[in-house]
């Protein structure tokens, strides 16, 4: 008996159906579990980049040329980008500081004037736009080193150069903890690990660097979907809102939450309450991007201060955030910006969920990294989005009473001005305000005319706007004689070491008229103000040896000795005796500002 | 030659003119490089599907025409159905790498990209039915 024969149409019907099977078998054999990724951790359900990557390419490639990304990486040839090899040792304090690449590693190491050297195996990197940090580690601690690598200037700086803080501050000042600190903002969803009864750290992140996470929060369930193409084009095709696609999309949030996942960093925080303190030190941040920020923390403000009887090492903590804020309460650090914007009119005379976010300006896969700007919103086309009356050359004259392709009719310039510092820079505050001259004669507050209007003093700011816009200004009263002098000069010597970095860094490039200044601001105190002074001289003159902000006195004395003859001796006699006078009048209490 | 009612005739010609049109989209891709275009340098999505298309439209209608040779030598039986099918995949593959290439989802092809795994079914069950009917020797 012959066995029964198979049409050959069904046969290979029946072959090709056998075929796709074993190829949907392997598919399946082989396909990755999201939905349980760290489970039972505080980052459950956290993928790294590279998972996104798989389908989210376009974002993947944007979000890799972000100093995000880079913020806090394992340190190797392609993370550091500090000198190891030519101009690669900075003497401070008596200690001389050498970095040297031994056995395949890089290495800081420090000679103290006892002739003792320290080695640290540098093991992480922090930063890569602005300065670079090294972080060691002892047992279970990262920490912080004291010298960092300054990428604008490419020198090596010690931090009390970076911070402000006054010369004679001690070497190791800046050395912090990674674990109990940074490792929260500098990576997604921090998991410090303290043990508190024993005080040993067993510290985790779902990734090291500002990743996908920090802004999308966790995507295990969303990937797991997402492995099926037919849910894929389902949502492709809905247009599905991200709930629906279990991941958070800060675009499709309501304006508040939104900007509350970059106030999680752009906005320092204390836990809420405070008791909050102990799981987030053991289990890790309760925050999640979407949630209720405020459920967790509470934003710091100017009068908020910090009392515990016990800190992570059983240390009591007494701290204030008074100096990191002008006296109304208005940011003057970086890492403030959602403050800043919060208590904006643009943010307070919106519909809560619906009216100013961060990204209404910024775009994180988009423009320029540095800023995180498109060109088209480092324009007034940034404000025109709700402020269209003023989209017109002849509308915007004649509210700025600037010619309209001047630097006083864009914005920023009035609205938003550089009256803010991070990292060895000034930076525009995020609270949106009218500009407020009397509060320069009021608070000690920079204003924003006076930041182009150097040569003017604070009263004829003062009087200029009362005339130009009396209804705006009415109520707006001059202030004694001290605010006579032109404000660049005052605010230089007389405000206090906030003030007069910033009014340095307004300065630059410096001009005939602001050089002889800046020579005498480079006898300031403070290492931080000296650098934008030194900077703004070397704007000027390039070709000359320009002053080291960190050198002892009689090194920069050195220095400045040739840039001396540049500018009239009666000059340099008539700032040297405005800095002694201003020096007199101000305020010699400390600012001591750790970022 | 093959008659014009070979079964391989069809094939042929449909090889040839396919073949003409996908090196042109090649000829056209390497321009777009060439030029730096961004619509295409740009978009990774359509970058992929593009390529997808050229490298399939150009090796299918080889296979395509070793098909019709092999045909008209009675290497192999081409009956109707099998020499629609064939055509058929030939067509569906490449294009829907192209559609799905060219209109397309931010980081996924567009829906024409369905036309991809119903020719690849259809060219794997010619495949297997081409190879069970080859004639005996």
């Amino acid at each position: 008996m012959t066995p029964p024969r198979f049409p050959k149409p069904l046969l290979a019907w029946g072959i090709t159906l056998l075929a796709l099977g074993a190829v949907a078998a392997a598919i399946w054999a082989v396909a990755p579990d999201y939905a349980t990724v760290r489970a039972g951790r505080a980052d459950a359900g956290y993928l790294e980049s590279g998972d996104c990557r798989k389908c989210h390419e376009t974002n993947y490639t944007s979000w890799h040329a972000t100093f995000h990304r880079t913020m806090t990486q394992e340190a190797g040839p392609q993370s550091i980008l500090g000198d190891f090899e030519r101009e690669n040792t900075i003497t401070y304090q008596g200690v001389r500081a050498e970095m040297v690449r031994e056995k395949g590693a890089h290495w800081m190491k420090f000679t103290g004037v006892d002739g003792k050297t320290q080695r640290h195996e540098i093991v992480r990197t922090v930063g890569s736009r602005r300065i670079q940090q090294y972080l060691t580690k002892t047992g279970d601690t990262w920490s912080r080193l004291p010298v960092a690598y300054d990428l604008v200037q490419r020198r090596w700086i010690h931090l009390n150069g970076s911070f402000f803080y006054p010369d004679g501050t001690a070497y190791t000042q800046h050395v912090a903890e990674w674990n109990v600190n940074c490792v929260f903002c500098h990576n997604v969803k921090a998991q410090p690990g303290l043990n508190w009864d024993n005080r040993t750290w067993k510290t985790e992140v779902a990734e090291l660097g500002i990743a996908c996470g920090a802004c999308h929060g966790p995507a295990g369930e969303h990937a797991q979907h997402a492995l099926s193409p037919v849910t894929r084009y389902r949502w492709n095709l809905k247009e599905q809102i991200a709930p629906a696609r279990l991941v958070t999309n800060p675009r499709r949030l309501d304006s508040d939450r939104s900007a509350m996942i970059c106030g999680h960093c752009h906005g320092q925080r204390i836990p809420e309450p405070p008791q909050r303190i102990r799981p987030m030190m053991s289990v890790g941040d309760p925050y999640d991007p979407g949630k209720n920020l405020h459920e967790f923390y509470k934003p710091v403000q100017r009068e908020d201060k910090v009392e515990s009887a016990e800190g992570p090492h059983g240390e009591k903590v007494s701290f204030s955030f008074a100096t990191r804020f002008w006296p109304d309460g208005s940011p003057r650090l970086t890492a403030y910006e959602y403050q800043g914007m919060t208590r904006s009119k643009c943010f307070t005379a919106g519909k809560p969920g619906n009216r100013i976010t961060c990204i209404s300006c910024h775009s994180m896969h988009d423009g320029d990294p540095r800023g995180q700007l498109t060109e088209r919103m480092k324009t007034n086309a940034a404000c025109i989005q709700c402020h269209q009356q003023f989209t017109t050359p002849a509308q915007l004259v004649a509210h700025t009473k600037h010619p309209a392709e001047s630097t006083g009719s864009l914005c920023y310039n009035c609205h938003m001005p550089k009256i803010v510092y991070g990292i060895m820079a000034a930076h525009r505050t995020h609270d949106i305000t009218n500009p407020r001259p009397e509060e320069t004669v009021r608070l000690g507050k920079p204003n924003a005319c006076n930041q182009c209007h150097l040569d003017w003093s604070a009263n004829r700011v003062i009087a200029a706007t009362k005339r130009l816009w009396p209804d705006a200004y009415k109520e707006s009263n001059p202030g004694d004689q001290h605010f006579d002098e032109p404000e660049g000069q005052r605010s230089l010597f007389a405000g206090d070491a906030v003030m007069r970095a910033l009014t340095a860094a307004a300065m630059t490039p410096a001009t005939d008229a602001t050089a002889p200044l800046l020579l005498e601001a480079m006898q300031d105190t403070y290492p931080i103000v000296r650098y934008f002074a030194a900077n703004a001289l070397a704007g000027r003159r390039p070709a000359l040896p320009k002053p080291d902000y960190l050198a002892p006195a009689r090194v920069r004395e050195a220095t400045l000795q040739t840039w001396y003859p540049l500018w009239p001796a009666e000059l340099r006699q008539a700032a040297r005796e405005a800095r002694e006078r201003l020096a007199a009048q101000r305020s010699e209490t400390d600012v001591e500002v750790g970022e | 030659m093959p008659s014009p009612s070979h079964p391989g005739a069809g094939l042929i010609r449909q090889g040839w003119i396919s073949l003409a049109l996908w090196i042109a989209f090649g000829i056209l891709i390497e321009g777009f490089s060439a030029f730096r275009s961004p619509a295409y340098l740009d978009d990774a999505v359509r970058r992929e599907m593009f390529r997808l298309a050229h490298a399939h439209g150009t090796l299918l209608n080889l296979v395509l025409l070793g098909a019709a040779i092999c045909a008209h030598l009675n290497l192999i039986r081409l009956g109707p159905m099998t020499s629609l099918g064939l055509r058929s995949a030939v067509l569906l593959l490449p294009a829907g790498f192209l559609f799905g290439g060219l209109w397309h989802f931010k980081d996924e092809p567009g829906l024409a990209i369905v036309l991809v795994p119903l020719g690849a079914v259809l060219l794997l069950a010619t495949a297997v039915y081409i190879s069970l009917t080859l004639p005996r020797r």
